[in-house]
């Protein structure tokens, strides 16, 4: 069966906001092409931070190494 | 002594006694210390505003509100809205016109005031030709959305 559904999986996207953010309640959402040491790297500036990442979300992230375009994850 | 004079002694002793017992006046009251009016409190957090356009401005407005957008377009929506709370979760969801989710972004705020938030997406191919929607929804509720149409 053919799926005439448009492929979206190439869409990038982001958010701001000028309202302070509440502590330790911030969140990004993956992707595609992103990694938790990319993601680090945007957010805290030293892609070294991934683990502070994963650990936060181990309950969504089941490989560090596999993060997918969608996925809600905490910034600690 | 004369007697009279013994007299007059005990009078004022007594008069002296009494006048120590007396009770001390009351303290004035305390001057009303004059306190600086309490501002309004904020209004409840509400959404007031959703602009989608081409492009947004330093303090995330949409610059120019547009609906009609080129296959190349990078779509930006402002939801601006007024009022407190110590954390609102904002999301924008996009879909396309078959109803297929195309990207859903959050933001979590703490806003004090007036704010502006941004969602905003773009496609390294060209967007497929048609009419999508932006659903805004804050802390899982649908607060507005918006339609436009991508074209060819």
């Amino acid at each position: 069966m053919l799926d005439n559904e448009p492929d979206f999986s190439d869409v990038e996207g982001g958010s701001s906001s000028t309202a302070p953010k509440p502590a330790g309640a911030s969140t990004y959402t993956v992707v595609k092409g992103d990694s938790l040491s990319k993601i680090a790297k945007q957010i805290y500036g030293d892609a070294q931070q991934w683990k502070q990442i994963y650990e936060a979300n181990k309950d969504v992230i089941k490989n560090p190494d596999q993060i997918y375009p969608g996925q809600v994850l905490r910034i600690p | 002594m004369p007697r009279h004079s013994w007299t007059l002694v005990v009078l004022g002793l007594g008069t002296a006694t009494l006048g120590a017992c007396k009770k001390a006046p009351p303290p004035p009251p305390p001057s009303e210390v004059s306190t600086p009016p309490q501002p309004p409190p904020p209004p409840p957090f509400a959404v007031k505003t959703i602009d989608v356009g081409k492009g947004i401005t330093a303090d995330k407005h949409v610059a120019t509100p547009t609906t009609t957008f080129g296959v190349r377009d990078t779509i930006f929506v402002s939801v601006l809205t007024d009022g407190a709370a110590p954390s609102k979760t904002i999301s924008a969801k996009w879909t396309f016109q078959t109803g297929k989710v195309v990207q859903e972004q959050n933001e979590t705020i703490a806003p004090t005031g007036p704010a502006a938030t941004e969602f905003h997406i773009s496609k390294k191919t060209p967007w497929p030709a048609g009419k999508y929607k932006v659903e805004v929804i804050v802390d899982g509720s649908s607060a507005g959305s918006k339609d436009f149409e991508i074209k060819k």
